[in-house]
């Protein structure tokens, strides 16, 4: 690993553990990295993006325990004994995983810098509620903006990727409290 | 990029008031950062040390024993949508916090985070208005308990003395035979403004209600005197003496205007929004 996160003026570093895309990280970071930084500079996953820093847009959305969270304004070190995924970690090999899949199917996409995070957030959805109403993908896709507007071909990619996880996958519900 | 700071994380919430006494001005409690992160961010606080409370025992649990719900202050917003007890027994509560920003930051805030913060605004702020709702507050030496109304001082400022931490709230549900409503209206993610209605109706009469805005001022407020005048009316002339107060909510809610709308837009949206809030609270 590198210091090239590293600052100057860091005042403390702090030891984290933790699993992301399935691989065990373990390491120093100081305080007031964010997982962003985390993600794109010390791991080079520069799938999920930076964009408005302030929580609206969500193209950095990953999940931290199959919760998604704004990886731009979440501290690195609230990952410890966390499990993390990214876009990168989605695909088993070549095979795409079926929302991506059906994003590539449905154009859902333009310009694709949203698209990390929008399949994250739909991942994150599909994990909490399998079988959603349209209305339901709505309500919870409308913290990840798009500028290109492709929102109808997001929902429909979403709804379905659901039917295809029901219909094959290894699929397992889970809790859906994020604490 | 965030500057630099130290976190320390307590082993309780003892340790935590000790620790907030001891670095005064120079710390500041952590418990989620939706909104402190951005703060740090924007460079709007400058804090050396962050107490991390988020993992502190005690802080963590919804309870309900029959009377009283009790929410740890570190409870986050998608787990108060979400979770059973919350949405039995307080649902206008989980209504507020389904509605709060996006998904992501309703994962990652908290209940107390948000409390403390008392950004004007907000959302669960009058929603807890709505209910019998006290705040548990805690230094190393004692506890203490307050009305959430007074708890929520004035914009940005709360009554926690320095070294004191919000541990829980506690939340007494309606009666049965009340519905109720949260309604807000927002062009960005924070609401405009907001409001949380109760009641209780009996062939079309109001038989009780409770009134709560927020956002159009510094906080939000319970409309104790409006509330009285709608009882024993009809829905209809409710909503007509609703639609008649604005001096009174003038005078009350002392309104703001913001970037989000002006004096007027504000009153004349809080009598629409309340007079809905009935209509939905009575169906």
């Amino acid at each position: 690993m590198s210091n090239d996160g590293q600052r100057i003026a860091t005042l403390q570093n702090v030891g984290i553990e933790v699993t992301v895309n399935g691989q065990y990280w373990k390491g120093d970071v100081p305080a007031e990295e964010v997982l962003l930084e985390f993600l794109r500079n010390r791991l080079r996953l520069t799938g999920a993006k930076r964009s408005c820093e302030s929580q609206v847009c969500g193209a950095c959305t990953v999940l931290v325990d199959d919760c998604p969270v704004s990886a731009c304004s979440y501290l690195a070190l609230e990952v410890n004994e966390k499990r993390i995924i990214t876009i990168e970690g989605l695909a088993s090999g070549d095979r795409l995983d079926p929302l991506q899949a059906a994003f590539v199917r449905n154009v859902g996409a333009q310009c694709g810098f949203c698209t990390p995070g929008q399949i994250m957030a739909a991942k994150a959805l599909l994990i909490e509620n399998p079988s959603p109403t349209r209305e339901q993908v709505t309500e919870w896709m409308k913290g990840n903006l798009c500028r290109c507007g492709c929102y109808s071909a997001i929902a429909q990619s979403v709804l379905e990727a659901a039917e295809q996880y029901k219909r094959g996958a290894n699929w397992k519900s889970k809790d859906p409290a994020c604490a | 990029m965030l500057p630099p700071f130290q976190v320390i994380t307590p082993k309780n919430i003892h340790e935590a008031s000790v620790e907030l006494r001891r670095l005064g001005e120079k710390a500041v409690v952590y418990a989620g950062g939706a909104e402190l992160v951005l703060l740090l961010r924007f460079g709007m606080i400058h804090p050396e040390y962050l107490v991390n409370v988020k993992r502190t025992p005690g802080l963590n649990e919804i309870a309900w024993n029959g009377e009283t719900v009790q929410i740890g202050a570190t409870i986050t917003h998608h787990r108060l949508e979400t979770d059973p007890v919350i949405r039995e027994h307080l649902p206008l509560l989980a209504a507020a916090e389904s509605q709060i920003a996006n998904i992501r930051v309703r994962s990652q805030g908290t209940l107390g985070g948000n409390l403390c913060f008392n950004d004007p605004h907000s959302d669960p702020g009058t929603a807890l208005l709505v209910y019998d709702t006290s705040v548990r507050l805690a230094n190393e030496h004692h506890r203490r308990e307050m009305p959430v109304g007074e708890f929520l001082v004035g914009m940005y400022s709360t009554a926690l003395e320095p070294g004191e931490l919000l541990e829980n709230v506690l939340i007494k549900p309606l009666p049965k035979g009340w519905g109720t409503s949260y309604l807000r209206v927002h062009h960005h993610q924070r609401p405009t403004l907001n409001v949380g209605v109760a009641a209780k109706i009996k062939d079309g009469t109001v038989e009780q209600a409770r009134l709560a805005v927020g956002c159009v001022g510094p906080i939000p407020r319970r409309l104790s005197e409006l509330e009285m005048k709608i009882k024993g009316l009809t829905i209809d002339d409710a909503k007509r003496v609703i639609s008649e107060s604005k001096s009174y909510l003038y005078n009350l809610l002392e309104p703001v205007e913001d970037i989000l709308g002006s004096v007027n837009y504000k009153l004349y949206m809080t009598g629409v929004l309340l007079n809905r809030g009935l209509s939905r609270a009575s169906a």
